[in-house]
């Protein structure tokens, strides 16, 4: 009996002094796995936590798990040195994937519901998203030309990020 | 009304029914014999709307036809079916859209004497509104209750109206001015055709006047038309000033950027190239419509992730001369090249300037044995039926160039008629469309805050709107080789290229996929359609199309 209770307040003390000496910073492979579970805005928000966040949601690897992280068949492996090219995954999540994957969600569910976090993308989307992508960045290549009138952002993707018009 | 009179009346019976403890609680008994099953509670509600209703009926004389012709469809909810009915005539919501495009763009001018507010829901067909209105129509819609609901519509809004609106009571007349604004267009160009300018020029200042009473598209489209009616009846210029080729393609980059005519015609020609090149080392495009070359991106970039790795590309580069003195076309070329060097595509660039493709001579585009050529036409084919024999020239011509596959991109209408009153008919039908969806796609992307639009996208889309009236004027105004913008129907290119020794190639089901994906991404996605029709796809509006890719191989 005495030695039942012994074990017992060992464990109590053991955990109280692991969870006085954990910290999730010391694990970052731990913390990157748990980033790489959340949807774009979240991770926009993890990356104002603190500077060693920061710079880890910075890292172009988890926002590629975002874009395609989800992809069957699983994306070919010279796609990523195409978009990297491009920009970057970053770059691709936030002018193209965000809004493609929304308008097209808006599109099947007409209910509107919650912000989809993950989706599975099929071949075609994927495709899509990144002709898109490399049209914009030929864009920017021809507005610092100033063909376009000068306007620095990529235009041709404007119609992707107007807000639609959710309530309806 | 019949069933006015009976409601009303009824009214005063509500005191005596309410003694009555009955089964059905409270359901009105003398409109239960009837078939309206009416609860006693709503009858004030119900008489109150009514009475509304026959205030709005009573102060206009054209809706007598509704009165006496009223369809009714569920008699046992009147209740709801008079909410709808005051609904309609409400001027807030936006009354239904009907086929005819001259008459629904009349109606958008309804609901504010401003541009139309952004919940334009042009995608409900008429049908479906009047569906809408609880329980199944059992009378199903016809022509004379369309048009007298939507003159419902157009004389309640300024006669009667809950809330207060500030809309002068000239709305009253605006639907009606739209029907007398196209008939004043088509006299006009009856007039114009059988040579009686007198005629013709009074037709014109009339429309002129009358197309500014209208608003959103069917304004614009009329100024354009009345434009060029007027410089073809007073020849204005012998011929319309040439923009520089660069003002030109200024224009068009807006235009692709606002509607995904351009966008769907570029993407569905690169998927059945990309298909054509399959397994090919070295590749050969030729682009007879350079312009800012917006087509070669997407398909250097599925080159490049294509399996087996991307081939050597090479593109040659057609396009008019440029005014000044810059080399547009090499220009082009220079950042084309920037980005295949960035996505690590082993790329070539020629550029040729050539007053017209017909100038065109296989032997000066130094092909090459073992490549495999594209050739690629989007909206230049239709400007060589201006001079005869041009476009048997160009054929030939490119089939010399053996290439694997020709792809072409047209516009989906008939305006080279010999007869000028059928080309009028043709294009007014045609660019009212395309303004329709314009104004569609404008109002929708930028509904965020009520309706504002940006005024980037407000100048992408005026720009696209001169655009589109440049080829109005082209259409109308123009004669002989002037008029290039010759547009014809597939059907009639088919034969064309049938006759030159090309045969259609299908473009599979991958070009559909995408070029259906793409359309769901615009605002206003849902007037968009495409359509496969013997392998070549077009895309419309609601349920015009428009234009037409199509793919073509030596036969």
């Amino acid at each position: 009996m005495l030695q039942i209770v012994d074990i017992n307040g060992d464990l109590e003390r053991e955990t109280k002094k692991l969870e006085q000496n954990f910290c999730i910073n010391d694990h970052v492979d731990l913390l990157i796995e748990v980033l790489q579970r959340l949807d774009g805005r979240s991770l926009a928000a993890a990356a104002c936590v603190c500077r060693q966040w920061c710079s880890i949601v910075r890292n172009d690897s988890l926002w590629e798990h975002l874009c395609f992280g989800n992809v069957s068949p699983p994306p070919s492996i010279g796609i990523r040195s195409v978009v990297l090219a491009l920009g970057g995954y970053r770059r691709l999540y936030m002018v193209c994937v965000r809004p493609v994957a929304s308008q097209l969600k808006r599109r099947r569910i007409d209910g509107g519901e919650s912000e989809v976090v993950r989706r599975v993308w099929n071949r075609h989307e994927v495709e899509l998203s990144l002709s898109l992508f490399c049209v914009e960045y030929y864009e920017r290549l021809l507005g610092g030309g100033g063909v376009v009138g000068g306007e620095s952002r990529a235009t041709s993707l404007k119609f992707l990020c107007k807000a639609v018009n959710v309530s309806i | 009304m019949k069933r006015n009179h009976i409601i009303t009346s009824d009214v005063t019976g509500k005191a005596k029914k309410t003694m009555w403890d009955e089964e059905d609680a409270g359901v009105d008994e003398l409109l239960a014999v009837l078939g309206y099953k009416v609860k006693s509670s709503d009858m004030v509600d119900v008489a109150q709307k009514i009475e509304h209703l026959e205030g709005v009926l009573g102060n206009d004389d054209g809706l007598s036809l509704l009165a006496s012709d009223s369809v009714h469809y569920n008699p046992s909810d009147l209740s709801s079916w008079l909410e709808s009915m005051i609904s309609e005539l409400n001027p807030t919501t936006q009354p239904p859209i009907i086929d005819d495009s001259f008459m629904n763009i009349a109606n958008t001018a309804i609901a504010a004497g401003n541009p139309p507010p952004s919940e334009v829901d042009s995608t409900s067909a008429f049908v479906d509104d009047l569906q809408a209105i609880p329980g199944n129509a059992i009378y199903p819609p016809t022509k004379k209750v369309k048009s007298s609901s939507s003159s419902a519509g157009a004389s309640a809004s300024s006669s009667y109206n809950p809330n207060p609106n500030p809309n002068p009571v000239v709305i009253v007349d605006s639907q009606e001015n739209g029907i007398r604004l196209v008939h004043t267009l088509m006299a006009c160009a009856e007039a114009v055709q059988q040579e009686n300018l007198a005629l013709a020029e009074n037709l014109v200042k009339q429309a002129g006047m009358l197309a500014v009473s209208q608003a959103g598209a069917m304004r614009k489209v009329a100024t354009y038309f009345v434009e060029a009616l007027a410089r073809r009846i007073y020849r204005l210029s012998p011929k319309p000033p040439q923009d520089s080729p660069a003002f030109q393609d200024l224009l068009q980059m807006h235009f692709y950027e606002t509607c995904p005519y351009l966008k769907f015609a570029h993407f569905t020609a690169n998927q059945a190239i990309l298909e054509a090149f399959a397994g090919k080392k070295k590749v050969h495009v030729i682009d007879f419509s350079m312009k800012q070359g917006m087509q070669w991106p997407a398909l250097m970039q599925a080159l490049a992730l294509r399996p087996g790795g991307p081939p050597t590309f090479r593109l040659t580069g057609i396009g008019p001369p440029s005014g000044d003195n810059t080399d547009h076309l090499q220009e082009v070329g220079w950042k084309l090249a920037q980005l295949a060097d960035t996505i690590h595509v082993e790329f070539e660039y020629r550029g040729f300037v050539a007053e017209s493709l017909a100038d065109l001579e296989p032997a000066m585009l130094d092909l090459r044995e073992d490549e495999v050529v594209a050739v690629n036409s989007v909206f230049e084919l239709h400007q060589l039926l201006a001079r005869p024999g041009a476009v048997e020239k160009v054929l030939s011509a490119v089939k010399e160039m053996k290439p694997e596959i020709l792809t072409v991109v047209e516009q989906e209408a008939n305006h080279n008629g010999l007869v000028f009153l059928e080309r009028f008919t043709e294009s007014l039908h045609y660019y009212s469309t395309l303004f329709d969806s314009l104004e569609s796609s404008g109002n929708g992307g930028g509904g965020v805050d009520g309706g504002a639009i940006s005024p980037a996208s407000n100048q992408d889309k005026i720009m696209s709107e001169v655009y589109l009236g440049k080829q109005i004027c082209n259409v109308v105004a123009c004669e002989g080789p002037d008029r290039v913008e010759r547009h014809e129907t597939l059907t009639q290119w088919k034969s064309r290229l049938d006759s030159a020794g090309f045969e259609a190639v299908h473009l599979g089901s991958n070009a559909f996929k995408q070029a259906s994906m793409l359309l769901a991404l615009f605002a206003g996605g849902d007037g968009y359609r495409v359509e496969e029709n013997n392998g070549c796809l077009m895309l419309g509006w609601h349920t015009r199309s428009l234009i037409t890719t199509s793919a073509w191989k030596i036969r």
